[in-house]
């Protein structure tokens, strides 16, 4: 471990803006909320402000992006076909635990399962991630209770963690090692090791007591969502609420689901689009010719928590699809985030038992 | 799980030229298609009950079964026109190019069936599907038992592969049924729906597997038939069709359950099919 001084940081982030286009935290003017975005002037990236509204997901896997383009001459028959969707390589800056749990989820979805995504990859291979340690918990978070917070165990290049008056700068890769190097960077002391667990204690202390109390519970409602033991009144009361919107899916950092639709342009050319897609939209599994399997809105809100609390998914992710962030709940106009459904299933265990 | 190690078109789609367009029934056109760049013809191998996508230059993309068995048979694939894209496809000429991805899917069980009796069961368009493992098995008759063909459609005009039935009418020890649900005139063959089949063949039901595919009703009356007849769970085999956009387990459209038709299927047998909690 080593020790970054506070006024260090600019320091780091020069040293990244070398080599990587920087996306962190920032406080955006306009609409007064916090934004995990691209970030031109160093001096905006805003390492302490509070969890960004929408997560850096977009980062490996953007709302719009054009997976590649053809071109078709009807006359010659002539077929151009390019994959052009090369991405400058970014730099991820005070991501949340929770956040780059999120980003792993991705990647094995996207890249550890039978087939690799070859846009994902173009996105996610050329990162440098700095994680940071959340020591205070907002309002919303659960991540104590999903196992993926307050502090990032795996997947960043360097882990910072505010001790007080200075940060500590753990590696977790060759190129986080190298940074330390580049930059200069102390040694901590065995004491200054020392405090990161007591920050971090500190922090899970804090946590809001339902985040706490929900704690035991995602593993049993898991078991439950798994194993199909849920009454289907329960997800008709959870329908019921659901407005369709696709806020959830649109804020979740796992949410992946996307479409795929050819658009074409006044010269002659044509984009394959990748867009953002939520299970929870009527049209979702519409085949053509009108006949659509999946009806109902309580099936498609079962799908999502399926897809966030079932054993199943979480071979493909290698944890639960939830990482506690509490977006989900924050958007949701009918109320029912995440946290509010383990509490409706949980209400329902008790009943029975 | 369809074989990791097989070539396949994953993300940027190979071109194809249509060499062949035929008029097969009412809305149904099969198309003849080779690759562009003979390096991709030579390596694309197919195993029946895959699927691929298939791009309309300007229209989009869609999922499509592939009729022809893997050994010595012409690619193609066999479309109705069910939207946009379908609609796009029917426009196209000989000539025409389409961009194509895959193959995906699991795939029917060959090897694994070899030395069974084997019975095709498919309603309509359903055909299409089947196709492939009927010829592939055709193709390798002394290495099953009995191989029984129930078909039936509407009308005698709505018969997929016309040209292929009558050939299949001829060969000796395939025992092809057809029938239509009506009376025709002209027509001597069998009237009445498909399931009725089952009992008239006297299928046999030891050692046995039967492949299934066609519209919902003819579907669950023909599974109850043969269920009724002994055929087990696990020996009634069917293809599900989804909407799907990525092909490759990514983009989630095909979601059945706990499972994607596109990586887990489109392949299952019955039993899995039930317990998937969705309609089919
Ligand atoms: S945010 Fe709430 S209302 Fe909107 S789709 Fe999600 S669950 Fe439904
Ligand atoms: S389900 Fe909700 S709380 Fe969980 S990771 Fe997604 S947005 Fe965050």
């Amino acid at each position: 471990m080593f020790v970054l001084q506070k006024d260090q940081i600019e320091k780091l982030l020069l040293a990244l803006k070398e080599s990587y286009a920087l996306y962190g935290p920032t406080l955006h003017e306009v609409s007064g909320q916090v934004l995990f975005d691209e970030i031109a002037d160093i001096k905006s990236l805003n390492i302490n402000a509070a969890i960004p509204y929408n997560p850096p997901k977009y980062t490996v896997f953007p709302q719009f992006e054009r997976i590649l383009s053809y071109q078709y001459n009807k006359s010659t028959k002539e077929a151009k076909i390019a994959m052009d969707n090369l991405q400058k390589p970014k730099a991820l800056v005070g991501i949340r635990p929770c956040d780059l749990t999120g980003i792993l989820c991705l990647d094995r979805f996207f890249m550890g399962q039978e087939f690799v995504d070859e846009v994902f990859v173009e996105h996610r291979k050329k990162m440098f991630i700095v994680a940071n340690t959340c020591v205070t918990p907002f309002p919303q978070c659960f991540c104590v209770c999903t196992d993926s917070g307050p502090s990032a165990q795996e997947g960043y290049d360097v882990n910072l963690t505010d001790i007080g008056d200075v940060y500590l700068f753990e590696t977790g890769s060759p190129k986080g090692e190298e940074m330390a190097k580049k930059l200069g960077l102390a040694k901590a002391s065995a004491e200054q090791e020392g405090m990161k667990k007591k920050v971090v204690d500190e922090s899970i202390s804090k946590f809001e007591p339902v985040a706490k109390e929900n704690k035991a519970w995602i593993s049993r409602v898991m078991n439950r969502i798994t194993t199909g033991f849920i009454p289907n009144e329960v997800w008709e009361y959870i329908g019921n609420q659901c407005l369709e919107c696709g806020a959830c899916s649109f804020v979740c950092p796992t949410c992946s689901c996307f479409n795929i639709e050819d658009v074409n342009t006044l010269d002659g050319k044509t984009n394959r689009l990748r867009t953002w897609d939520s299970c929870s939209f009527e049209g979702y599994t519409k085949m053509a010719g009108e006949h659509n399997p999946r009806k109902p809105v309580e099936d498609r809100r079962n799908k999502r928590f399926f897809c966030k609390l079932s054993y199943s998914q979480s071979k493909k992710y290698l944890r639960p699809g939830c990482v506690g962030c509490g977006r989900c709940a924050r958007v949701c106009p009918g109320d029912i985030g995440l946290p509010n459904v383990v509490t409706y299933i949980r209400r329902e265990i008790t009943r029975q038992v | 799980m369809s074989d990791k190690s097989a070539f396949k078109i994953l993300t940027v789609p190979e071109v194809a030229v249509v060499d062949e367009i035929k008029d097969e029934i009412d809305e149904v056109k099969t198309f003849y298609l080779s690759f562009e760049n003979k390096e991709i013809e030579k390596k694309f191998k197919i195993k029946s009950g895959q699927f691929i996508m298939c791009t309309i230059f300007g229209a989009g993309e869609f999922a499509v079964s592939l009729p022809p068995s893997p050994e010595n048979d012409r690619f193609h694939i066999s479309v109705r026109q069910v939207g946009k894209v379908t609609g796009a496809l029917h426009q196209l000429k000989p000539g025409d190019k389409v961009g194509i991805r895959g193959p995906f899917g699991n795939g029917f069980p060959f090897e694994e069936i070899k030395g069974k009796n084997v019975i095709y069961v498919a309603g309509g368009i359903g055909l299409i599907p089947l196709r492939s493992s009927i010829v592939h098995v055709l193709q390798h008759r002394n290495e099953f038992g009995r191989i029984i063909l129930l078909y039936g459609s509407r009308s005698s005009k709505d018969l997929m592969y016309r040209y292929n039935i009558d050939e299949w009418l001829k060969i000796d020890g395939f025992e092809t049924y057809v029938t239509i649900d009506r009376e025709e005139p002209g027509w001597s063959g069998e009237v009445g729906f498909v399931h009725n089949l089952i009992g008239k063949a006297k299928v046999p039901t030891e050692n046995t597997v039967a492949f299934v595919c066609g519209p919902p009703v003819m579907f669950n009356a023909v599974i109850k038939e043969l269920l009724s007849q002994g055929l087990s769970e696990d020996d009634i085999i069917s293809t599900l069709e989804r909407h799907m956009k990525c092909g490759i387990g990514k983009c989630q459209h095909c979601a059945i359950g706990r499972t994607l038709v596109c990586t887990d299927g489109p392949v299952y047998t019955y039993r899995q099919i039930k317990t998937l909690g969705e309609q089919i």
